[in-house]
This record gives C-alpha cells, structure tokens and sequence, in this order.
C-alpha cells in the first residue's frame, strides 16, 4: 500500500510513512490530540475527596474509574498534552510528523491499556527534576561541592 | 533369572560399544586430518581460525548467481564473505519479493527466518542496514539478506511471509527505529513504557539520557535526567598478544559476478 | 527393512508433526503442477525464473505422470515425503502467481548508494 505512493518532501519524491502531503499529515495530528484530549479525564485523579467518594458509585456505573493513582487534575493534564504537541511545532517533514504522530498513538494505546503504571505517567510531567543551583553559595547550601 | 544377567550385562555391553565408538570416531577423524593434510597447503603453519572451503564457497556462489538470475529487478550485489557466508544485497522495494522466493521456490526453501536485525552506519546515505538470515533445512544451508534504509524511510514487514519475523521486526523498530510498513502489531518490545530515543543507534550516548530511582517522597519510582558522578572511562579492549596474525588485515568479501544479461529478450527471435 | 517398516508405517502417519497421510498424491500434484504451469504462462518466456522453475516442475510432473507406486516416486523426486512435495508445489504455485505483479524479470531498480555495501568502511 504505502509502496505504491509517493510524497513530497522538499523537492524530492519518497516514499511516505503514512500521510502523502500535509493536509493528510495535519489531520492525522489533529486527530491523535483529540484522541488524548477526549482520554484525560479518565486519566487522573479527583483533588476533592469528597467529591470523588461522592462520585465513585456513578463513575463506576458510568465506566469513568480513574486508571492512575496520579496527584494531577485534569485541567493540568490538558495544559501538559497542549505543552508536548506544541513542543514538535518546528518539524515540518511529512515524515518525520508521521512517525511523531505513530509514537503518540502507541503511547496513547500504553496509557489506555494501563500497560503503563503510574511511574511512567508521571514521566511527562517530571515532577522531581527540581533545577539544580547554579550560583556557588546556593549550590554550597545545598551540599554540592 | 535371565533378566537379571541381563541387567547386570547391560553396562558392560554398553560401555563395550562406547569404546568401539569412540575408535570408529577416532579413526574417521585421523582420516579427515591425513586428508586435509594431504589436500590442503602444506605451506601454511601460522595459526589459522579455519580454512575456508573452497567447495562450500563454489555452490554457494552458484546458488547465488541463481538467486540474481532470477530475480535480477532487486538484486545488487552477492558476495561470499569470510567465513564462507553467502550474502545477497537487495534493493528496499525487493524484500518481499525476495524472501518470498527464498522460501517459497522449489530449489531454495528457505522455510525459517533465524534472525533479522539491523546495523547503523551513520556515515552512509541510508545509514541502516537491515540483515535477514535465513535457513534452509531441507538444503542444510544459510543464507543472508541485506538491505538498507534511513531514519524516515519505511521498510516493507515481511510477516506476511514470515510470521516469526513480528518480534524481531518489532524489536528494530524499538533498538534503531526503522519503521516497518504494514506490521501487524508494531509496538515496543524491549524499552520501558515511556523511554524516548533508539539505544542502538550510533548517536545514543552509552550511558543513556535518564537515570531511574526509587524516590521515598514521591511513593514511586522517579526518571530524572542523567548525572553521572565520575566521567567515562575508557578501556584499551585490544589484546596485546596476535593471536592470529594471518588474520591481522580483515580482506573484503569476495564478489560474485551476476549475469546482468540472463532475462533481456534474444533480438534475433 | 527400514524401508518395509516405513512402508506399514506410513499408511498412518507421515511421522511430522501437523502433516497428514494423503491417499492420492497424485491426483494433486498434477492439479497443483498444471496450475502452477499455466501460471508461468503468462510471465515472459525469456524471464530466468519461468525457464528455471518450469524445468523443475515438469521434471516432477513427468515423474509424476510414469510413476504410480508413492515410495518410488519420493525416491525419484528426491524432495522428501509426498506430502512434503505437495506443500512445496503448493508454495511455487503460490509464488508463481504473486511473480506476475512483482516482474522480477525486470532491470534493476536502483543501484545502491556508492559506499553503501563497502565494509569495512
């Protein structure tokens, strides 16, 4: 299928991954984020207690159970996703979109499947890589040498 | 009663044949060597780690020449390398017309895939290259496949010819990250959920970008960025002895001619 | 004696594993050969793999054709247990038939990059 096709890269012909020009290409973005998008609330969990003893029952019924033990509300999520796509916005390759495009989507499938624990979720927001000190007195309190 | 004597017998007849094994062996092996003795070159008493054979290195060529006649649209070049190993270098679009030949025709029968795997030559303009081996039992034979591709070229999945090809595939797409189109199932196979980057390319630091810990704060496991206490060190991994010095400059592999002229249509008919 | 030991033998088993006794073997493989011929009729006669693939299957048909008794005509084909020389017919007809898209009788696509086979570099 993919052999038969041909995309235009620059002014040279290849061979596509998956998309043959950039309207393709844009959809297929377009459509891994909402796929995300629309995952999220599913992926967290509720900062309110309460709320969320209140909404178990329902959520149970209703197949909304969090996957993750994670401390992030959803909003945050949703600035983090809009934070990783913004993050590729300088790659203009056909290619090289697909294949970005290719690793999301199996990351999605990861995360939905649960093959994921709550480590490797954790892994976008990297909550624990606290800058290291620069300046020599900082650096000196914090016990570097 | 009989059983018994039997029994008791049984270690001593068996011992009996060991023995007479071993000096029907002994004397096979005395033949061989009085035969490559005699055969071989007497001139040559450097230590060798074999010596090639030449009989093995004929029908290899032969078959390869074969494989080139028939399939003359895909394949580039066939050479026997050192160790008396054909190899068959095809052009991307060819695999599966390639390896479906190998194992589906009547003279090569190349039923199983043993390995498939890739090599990263960043210097070259498709920098990785990507090996079949397969074998044939029918023939008691080996044979190789290469091919090349980069880092955004899709390269056909020969499942469809070799289901035992998934995990291997799936495992180059994960070490090196070629792109297989039209795998079934192509998802990573030996990195952590989450890890970014292909190990196995040249360009992959030794030490990776991430270091992982257990963090008591936190109640999980952490990634953080790599810091490393001490630098790299490096190691001098050459012997200082020449255990083969005939070996001492590796010689290329030698080049079998292909019949460029096999398929054009006769112009008198 | 070997060979009478497999002969009782094989009326129940092939002695691989998945592969069936089939009664008549001949019947098949001259249905499987004629396809797999026809086949080959439409790649060009000049094309290596029609000439080379053509000569080994009417080699075995003709095998095929004289020789009635099974054990003798293994032995003459040489490519194992009749059943085995069915799967194998069945891949070449197989094999045959995808040969006609691919045209691998055609010149070479593309050359490869210079450089891209030396080793060591």
């Amino acid at each position: 299928m993919a052999s038969s096709r041909v995309a235009v890269v620059g002014s040279k012909q290849v061979k596509p991954i998956l998309s043959a020009n950039k309207t393709e290409a844009k959809r297929r973005v377009l459509n891994l984020y909402k796929a995300w998008y629309r995952h999220l609330p599913y992926m967290g969990l509720l900062k309110d207690l309460q709320l969320q003893s209140r909404v178990t029952w329902l959520s149970f019924v209703l197949n909304t159970v969090k996957d993750f033990d994670i401390a992030v509300t959803v909003p945050e999520t949703k600035v983090k996703l809009r934070e990783l796509f913004l993050k590729n916005k300088h790659v203009t390759d056909i290619r090289a979109i697909d294949l970005l495009v290719i690793k999301g989507q199996m990351d999605l499938v990861e995360t939905m499947r649960i093959w994921k624990q709550k480590t490797h979720v954790m892994m976008f927001f990297k909550d624990t890589n606290i800058k290291k000190p620069t300046e020599f007195l900082t650096r000196f309190y914090e016990g570097h040498d | 009663m009989a059983s018994k004597f039997c029994r008791l017998l049984r270690p001593v007849v068996a011992n009996f044949k060991r023995t007479r094994f071993l000096q029907q062996a002994t004397v096979a092996t005395q033949l061989c060597r009085n035969n490559t003795q005699s055969t071989g070159t007497t001139t040559e008493k450097r230590p060798t780690i074999r010596a090639p054979d030449t009989l093995m290195r004929k029908t290899l060529s032969e078959f390869g020449q074969y494989v080139a006649e028939n399939l003359p649209k895909y394949v580039q070049q066939v050479q026997i390398t050192n160790g008396d190993e054909l190899d068959i270098m095809i052009h991307p679009d060819g695999i599966l017309p390639v390896m479906s030949f190998l194992k589906d025709h009547h003279s090569c029968q190349f039923l199983n895939i043993v390995d498939l795997t890739a090599v990263d030559v960043p210097t070259r303009q498709y920098r990785f290259e990507i090996v079949y081996m397969l074998m044939s039992l029918k023939y008691n034979s080996r044979i190789k496949v290469k091919t090349y591709t980069d880092e955004l070229t899709p390269i056909e999945s020969v499942c469809s010819v070799f289901a035992g090809a998934n995990w291997y595939e799936r495992e180059i797409w994960d070490m090196f990250g070629v792109f297989f189109a039209n795998h079934p199932d192509l998802r990573r196979i030996l990195t952590d959920y989450g890890f970014e980057g292909h190990p196995f390319r040249k360009d992959f630091p030794l030490a990776g970008y991430v270091e992982v810990r257990y963090d008591d704060e936190a109640k999980r496991v952490v990634v953080e960025p790599l810091e490393l206490a001490q630098e790299f060190r490096k190691f001098e991994c050459s012997s200082p002895w020449e255990t083969f010095p005939k070996y001492r400059q590796i010689t290329d592999a030698e080049e079998v001619p292909i019949n460029k002229e096999a398929n054009k249509p006769q112009e008198k008919k | 004696m070997a060979g009478v030991s497999r002969k009782i033998v094989r009326c129940h088993t092939t002695g691989l594993t998945g592969l069936k006794v089939i009664k008549e073997p001949h019947e098949m493989l001259k249905v499987l050969y004629e396809k797999t011929l026809i086949a080959l009729n439409k790649i060009p006669p000049t094309a290596a793999y029609r000439v080379n693939t053509e000569q080994i299957v009417r080699n075995r048909m003709q095998h095929v054709l004289t020789e009635r008794d099974v054990q003798v005509l293994e032995e003459k084909i040489d490519g194992g247990q009749i059943e085995e020389v069915i799967l194998q017919a069945q891949r070449e007809l197989a094999l045959a038939r995808k040969m006609i898209e691919w045209k691998p009788w055609e010149p070479l696509v593309a050359q490869a990059p210079k450089n891209q086979w030396k080793w060591p570099i």
